[in-house]
């Protein structure tokens, strides 16, 4: 990811305390890439059975992937097309993954219920705001460690360690 | 500075980038079972790492353990070749869930900074240490390089005080469940929990060890029981020896005042309903509710403490027609001593069905599923939809007591009605 392009999808509106479980079944932990796809959602309710195509952004409310360590819970995000996640708070161990995975996940308060599913937004990396069709929203700036992250595509990548497993 | 401060200080070895919170620290052990690390398998090989210190580490199979699906087989025959190719200890797999291993292992001591590849490796904190899940890449780094990125956690210091209720139908979980009423799914977030123990005659280390283990599921990062004579104890009966408390590392100035006391004395029975574990009710609320299945395993509620429970409240009775009572020991220890005590005997009596020690029904893998509107009352530390089967299922938190009164009447039960 570079710091200057805008990061652009369509929204993917999920709610607050959404957890891994439900975010990815365990069921479909698995080594084959396409077998982990298919688990996408697949327990949050309404969604079961639904593809995802394209590029999206995440938006989701408070404790966002709270539950397992399971990375395939974050590695599924990168393999659907997500290009970022943004979200009122965190689940601690889901956060990290998604970053060490080079996935930029934002923090922006109270943008529970500010975005429709399927809206077109932006990220604007310079101004640190997220756009939507009807307004814009400040996001949180991240810590220099989590920044350098992203911007290198992931830990292994900042560490300079070849990565088998990047997509 | 808090006793977790004193822990990572003491792990540090090198800044992280300028302006960042986090730095470099190297884990005293590292937890690793095939379901994690066998995705890092790959990466590791192409990183062109191997396992840098193989003596602070725990590798455990605990979740394809035996394998369901000839998937998982393979999934975990790669994990058993490369331990085996790596020349590292494979002594730990097949011992058990990894998080109960630890704790039996004399490597885990008071003030240790521990990182493992599973969420509930902050049971570890029963005992005294820092300890943390992370992902498969966090853990690549930690097993491939010795070191994880971590900042210093805000501290919350809580109290116990009064005398647990033991003769009131209270099990081993309650506590655990308390904590999740009080704090809510994300009210420790990001934090450490630092507890100390003022109870009259002390919490044993199966309290502690169901308590911190549940610790993440509040959001608190870390989840560190004061080491005390309780400690001691535990760590005296394990090794044989006794501890020497200068090594722990702990504040001189003591624990000093609590941000929150709580009076254990009053704890009364407790469920949390599906699908938030930190919905929790006294049992009595919801009594009555029909039930398919009782689960009464995991690192969270499968040990022996909790394996006794149930086996007091079925000696000499049956399980209701039609009800499954899965029991799941935590570990072959913890199995070997139920069998001994005699608790398997009174529990397969009672029309209980008891399987090898596995993460199993609680993560929703295999021997004890639900099914479409079943409803499950289980000892385990998650209720959430879908986490042990289909996601119309129903699963109810409770103690191994409660379950097993459940189990008794196919109906959820304060275990007070069905004391004998």
């Amino acid at each position: 990811m570079t710091g200057d392009l805008p990061l652009q999808g369509q929204a993917l509106v999920l709610g607050h305390d959404v957890n891994t479980d439900e975010l990815h079944p365990s069921r479909f932990f698995s080594l084959d890439d396409a077998r982990v796809r298919s688990g996408f959602l697949q327990a949050v309710p309404g969604r079961r059975g639904e593809a995802i195509e394209g590029h999206r952004i995440v938006v989701a409310g408070r404790n966002f992937g709270i539950g397992s360590s399971r990375e395939t819970g974050a590695r599924v995000f990168v393999l659907s097309g997500v290009q970022a996640v943004v979200a009122e708070s965190y689940g601690r161990i889901f956060e990290r993954n998604v970053m060490n995975l080079g996935l930029p996940a934002f923090v922006c308060p109270g943008i529970h219920g500010k975005v429709e599913e399927g809206e077109a937004l932006s990220i604007d990396l310079q101004t640190r705001v997220l756009i939507t069709t009807k307004g814009t929203y400040p996001l949180q700036s991240v810590d220099p460690y989590q920044q350098a992250l992203v911007d290198a595509g992931g830990l292994m990548a900042w560490l300079g360690l070849s990565d088998g497993a990047s997509s | 500075l808090s006793y977790t401060s004193r822990i990572l200080a003491r792990c540090r070895v090198e800044d992280g980038p300028e302006g960042s919170a986090y730095f470099w620290a190297e884990p005293d052990l590292l937890l690793g079972h095939e379901a994690t690390v066998a995705l890092l398998l790959d990466r590791l090989e192409a990183a062109g790492l191997s396992v840098r210190h193989p003596e602070r580490c725990l590798f455990a199979a605990d979740h394809f353990v035996p394998p369901a699906t000839s998937e998982r087989a393979g999934i975990l025959r790669r994990y058993l070749d490369w331990l085996d190719t790596q020349g590292l200890d494979r002594s730990h797999v097949f011992q058990g869930i990894s998080h109960q291993i630890m704790l039996e292992d004399r490597r885990l001591q008071p003030g240790m900074f521990v990182a493992g590849a599973d969420s509930h490796t902050t049971m570890a904190g029963a005992l005294g240490a820092a300890a943390a899940g992370f992902g498969s890449t966090d853990m690549l780094v930690a097993f491939g390089l010795g070191r994880v990125a971590v900042r210093v956690p805000e501290v919350i210091k809580l109290a116990f005080v009064g005398d647990l209720p033991r003769d009131r139908g209270i099990g081993t979980r309650d506590l655990a469940l308390s904590m999740m009423s009080r704090f809510g799914q994300s009210g420790l977030g990001y934090r450490s929990l630092e507890v100390c123990d003022r109870t009259t005659t002390g919490l044993d280390m199966a309290v502690r060890a169901s308590f911190a283990n549940q610790g993440v599921d509040a959001g608190a990062k870390f989840c560190v029981w004061w080491p005390d004579h309780v400690t001691s104890e535990f760590i005296r009966a394990r090794d044989g020896v006794s501890p020497d408390p200068s090594q722990w590392n702990v504040p001189e100035e003591g624990f000093g005042e609590p941000d929150v006391e709580v009076d254990v004395s009053d704890l009364v029975p407790l469920v949390a309903r599906p699908p938030d574990p930190s919905d929790v009710v006294p049992v009595g609320q919801v009594a009555g509710t029909p039930i398919h299945q009782a689960f009464v395993g995991s690192c969270a509620g499968g040990r022996l403490e909790d394996i006794a429970e149930a086996a007091e409240v079925l000696q000499g009775r049956q399980v209701a027609t039609g009800v499954r009572l899965v029991i799941t020991p935590a570990s072959r220890a913890v199995y070997l001593a139920a069998l001994r005590a005699g608790h398997v005997e009174t529990l397969v009596a009672a029309g209980a069905q008891v399987t090898d020690s596995s993460c199993g029904a609680c993560g929703g893998i295999d021997k004890g599923l639900l099914g479409p509107g079943e409803v499950c009352v289980s000892t385990s530390n998650r209720n959430f939809r879908g986490r042990m089967g289909d996601p119309d299922a129903l699963v109810y938190l409770a103690s191994a007591r409660t379950a097993a009164a459940s189990a008794l009447m196919g109906r959820l039960t304060d275990p007070r009605e069905v004391s004998q």
